[in-house]
């Protein structure tokens, strides 16, 4: 094939990575719309390796060529990811666009993305000699900047099997469907003996990656919740003074504002 | 292996261009497939859309790499039909065609959604249709018209 190439299996897709200077591809549904000059592109779409959903005991494994509209249908995959995805464009880029498109795109603003932050994501990533796993956060090193060597590929997002049930998601968007977020933002929240366990906080298409501060979130694990109101107004605080945005298609300032008050949403639905 | 072979409306064809050329552009020039419209070259409309291994997909968001040994359906091929005979007729009974550039695409969606849910709620008609954009008919109509044909063609989805 002129401009490209076709592999039937994981390990074809390596070897051609490790030999040859191309332009992964899955759904197509961003690459098409960048349409980049005389690239050659890796057709990634047919391989059945990278079309599986799994899960073994900790994880939800969820292959890179995974389209939202399959995942959408699979049983396996958390409804908080589903949340996110169902609100993605339209049906025939769900259709399309696939989870490892939405991360090796390196935007901000993916959708899928923001969950995989939300939820301690770990990402497995392979080359024709060695494999290792990253996390989802470690993975983004800026704007359009990934930690994916010229001869890797993302091969599956290992989404955490637990403790993803109690959750908060917020899209605000232009318009209802084909909308792309202007702020995004997820929260999972867990408590045990009356205790907090978890309250992760992410933010969505904000700045250059996912905005997510996990030390901010460590000041309240351990707190009971009344606890956790006395230290509400200083937790906002530290979100108010470290979250500098980025002006987009609307201003820093509203969506500083709106950042501030879903994270107040979210921490009012479970009573903090 | 240097010609992408794939199935255009129940024909077998192979293309000796680039796998990276666009496939609404492909459909159009190479194969005068004239009903698949381009609006946007974004994803953002929905006026290229066609049927890929029965599932709808926005054409040009598409190269032709991908499609290696798959089935491609446009209009020119769905309207040889059954089913496109129902949605032909409940689209002008109920006049929710205008300038009908969305049609094509309008219609190719009807169709994957029917063929997921015959018998679809308002609710998922206008979530079925919410990546294809009309200019003219303000929707309702076109919502309408899927709701006729689902009641008309019942048996056929």
């Amino acid at each position: 094939m002129v401009n490209g190439y076709a592999a039937a299996s994981l390990a074809e897709a390596l070897e051609i990575r490790s030999n040859q200077k191309v332009v992964p591809y899955a759904g197509g549904t961003d690459l098409m719309v960048e349409n980049r000059s005389g690239v050659d592109y890796l057709f990634l779409g047919k391989i059945p390796e990278l079309r599986n959903i799994n899960e073994d005991d900790e994880y939800i494994r969820i292959g890179a060529a995974v389209t939202f509209t399959q995942a959408l249908e699979d049983k396996k995959v958390p409804a908080l990811m589903k949340e996110a995805l169902k609100r993605i464009a339209a049906p025939a880029i769900r259709n399309a666009g696939t989870f490892g498109g939405n991360l090796g795109n390196g935007s901000a603003k993916a959708d899928s993305v923001l969950i995989e932050f939300v939820s301690d994501a770990r990402l497995r990533l392979a080359s024709r000699d060695k494999e290792r796993i990253v996390d989802v956060d470690k993975f983004y090193l800026g704007r359009k900047k990934l930690d994916l060597a010229a001869d890797e590929l993302i091969v599956e997002i290992l989404l955490p099997r637990t403790g993803l049930d109690r959750y908060s998601y917020e899209k605000v968007g232009g318009r209802n469907a084909l909308a792309i977020s202007r702020v995004s933002f997820a929260g999972i929240f867990d408590e045990r003996d009356g205790r907090i366990t978890k309250l992760a906080a992410a933010f969505g298409a904000v700045a250059d990656t996912v905005l997510r501060y996990k030390d901010l979130e460590e000041t309240m694990l351990g707190k009971t919740l009344d606890e956790a109101r006395e230290l509400k107004e200083k937790y906002l605080e530290g979100y108010a003074e470290r979250m500098v945005l980025t002006q987009g298609r609307v201003s820093a300032e509203y969506r500083k504002k709106v950042c501030m008050n879903l994270l107040g949403d979210f921490l009012a639905k479970f009573g903090i | 292996m240097s010609e992408i072979r794939f199935r255009l409306n129940g024909s077998e064809v192979s293309y000796a261009g680039s796998g990276a050329d666009r496939l609404l552009e492909v459909l159009r020039n190479t194969y005068r497939c004239t009903s698949v419209k381009c609006g946007c070259k974004e994803g953002e409309c929905g006026a290229c859309s066609v049927l890929i291994d029965g599932v709808l997909i926005n054409s040009c968001c598409v190269a032709m790499g991908a499609i290696e040994g798959s089935e491609v359906v446009t209009m020119e091929g769905f309207r040889e039909t059954r089913r496109f005979e129902v949605l032909d007729k409940a689209f002008g009974e109920l006049s929710a065609v205008q300038c009908g550039f969305c049609i094509p695409g309008m219609v190719l969606a009807a169709e994957a959604l029917l063929s997921k849910n015959p018998h679809p709620t308002v609710d998922e008609i206008r979530q079925g249709l919410s990546g294809n954009l009309c200019r003219c008919t303000g929707y309702n109509a076109i919502v309408n018209a899927v709701e006729l044909a689902a009641k008309e063609g019942e048996g056929l989805w």
